[in-house]
């Protein structure tokens, strides 16, 4: 004989569970039985939250209508070393873009992509709009078109019947009277209808009825307003919920409003204050390294993101990130050793295996050299990937004088990457080792243009205009060399020279 | 940020008046100093370019406020003060050089007029204007003779021919009826403008203007007659001038030439006696004693004796803007104030900088004398129209730091070079160990890394993926920009023939793309014929018409008119629309 399990037990076990659609549902098929059933009703909010959750604490990126109709940055032009906005503030001694690529921000790159280490603020409109918005690196018009809507939509495909709960009939303050009901709805209205201003409303009311002695409505009622782009009055409720109830999570937001509000300091400031009530939580130790990170400071970002490894030995971000800073300061074998240790834990993918190739080949382990490549070029996902595997090979066999490899690697870069500037840049200077001027300079224009934030192909241009003469044309580029790179010594004797030049009689 | 400035110093110049807005544009070779009503009280005189077409002025300071202005018909070319009669009180006159001619003012008043004499004028050139006023040859006929006689004579053509020779053919009838009943004359200008002490040395002695012109002449006038007492005779046309000497004893004209050079005239001898070649453009001459100091424009200062002789050169950290002298025979001082374009005013002797002052604004005209009752006054105006006037402290010292270096400071700075790890010993000594075996394994990997390059390659160019082609008759690139938010977007493509000669014909541009999710204006397009070298923006607009929020790779191809095949390829990744979310 079947017993039959009690079916809100059977959902809440699927809910522990995660498999959240069956949770839901059952819940749908009590809630028909009994429309009453808060239980039930519950449980449902919560199932359908959780199939769209996605972590507030989480860096997300900022969108382009939030950059440059940005209205809170008071200071145009901050001094260095208290703006995220300004690159090239850089304080310490982190290595030159001549030894370290830079991103469009004028940043070094990092060893970790995530929200907002890829392109930085643009400086015009132009550049805002342009290409590098494809489908895999797209930075949304706001970040509350971006991610959020694309949330919305999901869940109305979940629901092709209609919505499960009427936004516009329900009577909010009813609901904030129940604290066990209303915290699930507010979670409900605020991820999954991703309707911010009800879930102010409701906060709001919720709040009051709490007698503003719950912090919890506090934080959530700063998320509404961060969400919506109010980040003083978002500072003034986690500020207060901070002052009834120390978490973690509520450091995380005011950090994240500061950041907003271009004002890395007190972030940093408010993370260390963090530490003295959390000593060791790594989510605080990485936002510190990441401040760091974006501030271009990076030797005291690794100095962090030591500390967190020291927590957390399992913490990818930290690892990929000290590896690419001994990479690119000159210690291969090291960098070597840290993406090992990523290998180790499990990361099996095709980025990993192109900077293990890298890394052998510079530190002068060869045998595993193209091996890893050949592994890369077997788990690419996409075009891009491809792309960026070939080019690296394509350094290799530079390295090794194959210039026939080079040439034909540059060229499979740039038919899976077509806006690959380095891979121009690369092949320009190898169509000029085989005499072809015009290509050369057609190469090495392109690529200025694909990356206006790279110095290398002006330089080159400026180089190849100067050897065969055309001299205005190299002054020109040189002086977009200087714009990127102003420290560049060999762009400062260019100029020097083509100064004396224009002087002489 | 006066005390800001005066640090900046060494706070040896006092603030004495700064006016931003004094609307004075001028350059040093246009500005003096003079008592000019014979009070011991010094004016500075200056002969404004105003626009440079208009409001050119002479104008006159006294301390901080502007005395008297009256209007100058053409441009200053120069402005001195000198002495002409032994009458007392002892006032001088000022002399403002303008097109052909210097105007004197006494007590600010026009005194006389000196215009530079006509030149010769070549006798066939005059002929010809004799015969067209004759109706013997018609304007046609009048040009090709006047061309004729413009390459070949030795005598330059007059004004009136030269401009004949520049006009359109159907203004010319209209031209020639004008003029040609007014006889040819050829006139030169003047160029720049000095004084030279007639017999005495004294201060207020009685001086003789010398006069440099367009034709590369030099003049010395005598001061009461202002006829020309000598006439010497340039290489080339004088741009910047510095007399000493007495006319009746012995003097020396050092004369700055547009053609680089540095001529150097004395007394008895119509030709120059030394010659200096600069390596570039002299900007600025100053002599200070018995040398002669020049900066050029390959931001140098270069220091000559008085025969010629190099002596020194030091590089500066700016172009430089203009010269003057800083003589203060009182303190025994002989020095050089060098304005800089990067807003620096620089103080040498020899070749020792003494001190810098910063400025608001570049300078473009720096004076130093006698202002009011002070000796030790500076004025300088700014390229902004300002006016400045800083007086020398009483108690400030020169020192000269004399800037013989040591090793460069880059030198003792240790360069961040990490260390050898231990682990790098460790794989060093793995690589020593095992080196065959690794050496093997590298080119087993490598041959096939080849292979599989050689591979895609192959596949890649047999299906054109690539965004140049190299095939030798058509070397095209391309690359493609895509602007906008959605659902509408601009799509770029910049087409470039990298040929080095030859145009490439009968092309067109055809797109591949799922057309449910995208709609292209105009899905196939003509290129025009491409030069070699340009860049061809080839733009058309791509509407997104899906709402899923989805995006594609659109393909674009390169094709020839009689191939099948295409010539290049480029994918493009379209970015996600969002314009259709929004609403």
């Amino acid at each position: 004989m079947e017993v039959t399990m009690d079916p809100l037990f059977l959902a809440w076990s699927y809910f522990r569970r995660r498999k959240l659609q069956q949770c839901s549902d059952i819940c749908s098929k009590i809630l028909q039985d009994s429309p009453y059933d808060q239980a039930a009703w519950s449980l449902k909010t919560r199932a359908l939250t959780e199939m769209v959750y996605i972590d507030e604490v989480d860096v997300d990126e900022e969108g382009i209508a939030e950059m440059i109709l940005d209205e809170s940055s008071i200071a145009q032009v901050a001094r260095p070393g208290t703006s995220l906005r300004l690159p090239g503030t850089s304080q310490g001694g982190g290595p030159t873009p001549a030894v370290r690529p830079m991103t469009q921000s004028g940043r070094p790159i990092t060893g970790f992509v995530r929200p907002s280490t890829q392109s930085g603020r643009p400086g015009t409109m132009e550049q805002a709009i342009k290409t590098p918005r494809t489908a895999s690196t797209a930075r949304p018009v706001t970040s509350a078109s971006g991610r959020f809507i694309r949330l919305g939509t999901a869940s109305m495909l979940t629901n092709p019947e209609g919505p499960f709960i009427n936004l516009s009939r329900i009577n909010l303050s009813k609901y904030s009277q129940k604290p066990s009901l209303s915290r699930t709805l507010f979670e409900y209205i605020f991820h999954h209808e991703n309707d911010v201003k009800n879930a102010l409303d409701l906060a709001a009311l919720a709040t009051e009825h709490a007698q503003f002695k719950d912090w919890w409505w506090k934080v959530q009622l700063g998320k509404c307003y961060y969400r919506l782009g109010l980040y003083r009055e978002a500072e003034k409720q986690f500020r207060s919920a901070l002052n009834h109830q120390e978490v973690v999570d509520t450091y995380l937001y005011l950090t994240k409003v500061y950041q907003r509000m271009d004002q890395p300091l007190t972030s940093l400031n408010l993370f260390k204050q963090g530490l003295d009530h959390f000593p060791g939580e790594v989510t605080l130790l990485t936002g510190i390294a990441r401040i760091h990170e974006e501030m271009n400071n990076i030797s005291s970002a690794t100095e962090y993101y030591k500390e967190v490894l020291k927590q957390d030995n399992t913490h990818v971000e930290a690892i990929a990130c000290i590896g690419s800073n001994h990479f690119y300061t000159d210690q291969p074998e090291i960098a070597l050793r840290f993406y090992r240790r990523l290998l180790q834990m499990g990361v099996y993918n095709c980025q990993l295996y192109n900077n293990l190739g890298l890394c052998c080949f510079y530190a002068q382990q060869y045998d595993m050299t193209l091996s890893s490549f050949e592994r890369a070029l077997t788990l690419v996902a996409n075009d891009e990937e491809l792309a960026d595997v070939w080019y690296n090979i394509g350094h290799v066999a530079v390295g090794i004088g194959d210039l026939v490899l080079a040439y034909q690697c540059f060229k499979l870069t740039l038919a899976f990457n077509n806006d690959h500037a380095e891979a121009y840049n690369n092949l320009a200077v190898l169509e000029l080792r085989k005499g072809h001027i015009e290509q050369s300079k057609a190469f090495l224009q392109t690529a200025a243009s694909l990356a206006p934030h790279m110095y290398e192909p002006n330089y080159n241009l400026s180089i190849l205009c100067e050897k065969i003469g055309d001299l205005q044309s190299s002054y020109t580029a040189a002086q977009k060399s200087e714009d990127a790179f102003p420290e560049h010594a060999d762009t400062q004797q260019l100029l020097k020279q083509l100064r004396q030049h224009f002087a002489a009689l | 940020m006066s005390s800001l400035e005066s640090k900046g110093d060494g706070g040896k110049w006092l603030d004495a008046h700064y006016d931003p807005v004094a609307g004075l544009y001028t350059f040093s070779s246009c500005v003096d100093l003079a008592d000019l009503s014979g009070d011991g009280d010094s004016r500075l005189v200056v002969g404004d370019l105003g626009t440079g077409s208009t409001g050119m002025k002479l104008k006159v300071y006294r301390g901080t406020a502007l005395m008297s202005e009256s209007t100058l018909l053409d441009l200053p070319a120069g402005l001195v003060a000198l002495f002409i009669d032994q009458f007392e009180p002892r006032i001088p006159v000022v002399a403002v050089a303008s097109g052909p001619c210097v105007y004197v003012y006494k007590n600010l008043r026009p005194y006389f007029k000196f215009t530079l004499p006509t030149l010769e004028i070549n006798p066939v050139e005059q002929d010809m204007w004799q015969q067209v006023r004759e109706g013997q040859i018609d304007p046609v006929m009048l040009k090709e003779m006047l061309e004729d006689v413009r390459k070949k004579a030795d005598v330059p053509l007059s004004d009136r021919s030269l401009r004949f020779l520049s006009l359109a053919a159907d203004e010319v009838d209209e031209f020639v009826q004008l003029h040609k009943q007014q006889p040819i004359r050829r006139q030169t200008v003047i160029t720049c403008i000095g004084t030279l002490k007639k017999s005495t040395a004294d201060e207020d002695g009685i001086s003789c203007l010398v006069i440099g012109t367009e034709n590369a002449d030099v003049f010395v006038l005598d001061p009461e007659a202002f006829n020309i007492l000598s006439k010497m005779c340039l290489p080339a046309v004088p741009t910047m001038m510095d007399v000493t000497g007495q006319f009746d004893v012995e003097f020396r004209i050092t004369v700055a030439c547009r053609n680089g050079s540095i001529y150097i005239l004395r007394r008895e001898s119509e030709k120059p006696k030394y010659c200096i070649e600069l390596p570039s453009h002299p900007v600025g001459l100053v002599r200070v004693g018995k040398n002669v100091i020049v900066g050029c424009s390959d931001e140098s200062l270069q220091g000559f004796t008085q025969k010629g002789k190099k002596l020194w050169r030091i590089p500066l950290p700016a172009p430089i803007t203009t010269m003057a002298a800083m003589e203060l025979p009182a303190r025994g001082l002989q020095a050089v104030l060098v304005g800089l374009a990067n807003c620096q005013v620089q103080l040498y002797r020899d070749k020792n900088l003494l001190s810098t002052i910063k400025t608001p604004d570049a300078v473009t005209s720096i004076c130093f004398g006698r202002y009011g009752r002070e000796d030790g006054t500076l004025i300088m105006t700014t390229k902004g129209g300002g006016l400045m006037v800083k007086i020398l402290k009483r108690t400030a010292a020169f020192d000269e730091r004399d800037g013989a270096p040591g090793p460069p400071l880059a030198q003792s700075v240790r360069l961040n070079v990490p260390k050898k790890t231990k682990l790098y010993v460790d794989q060093t000594l793995r690589e020593r160990e095992n080196g065959l075996a690794m050496h093997r394994a590298f080119h087993m990997d490598l041959s096939r890394m080849r292979l599989a390059a050689a591979r895609t390659y192959f596949k890649v160019l047999e299906s054109s993926l690539t965004p140049m082609s190299c095939s030798l008759s058509e070397p095209l690139k391309m690359n493609a920009v895509v602007q906008g938010l959605g659902p509408s977007f601009k799509l770029t493509l910049n087409v470039q023939n990298t040929a080095s000669c030859r145009p490439v014909m009968n092309l067109a541009i055809s797109f591949l793309y799922d057309d449910n999710l995208y709609r292209i204006r105009n899905a196939y397009m003509r290129i025009p014929l491409l030069v070699p070298g340009l860049i061809y923006p080839i733009q058309t607009f791509v509407e997104c018409v899906s709402d899923k929020g989805v995006s594609d790779i659109i393909k674009v191809f390169v094709l020839h008119e009689e191939k099948s095949a295409p010539l290049l390829t480029a994918h493009i990744n379209m970015p996600v629309s969002e314009g259709l979310m929004l609403s």
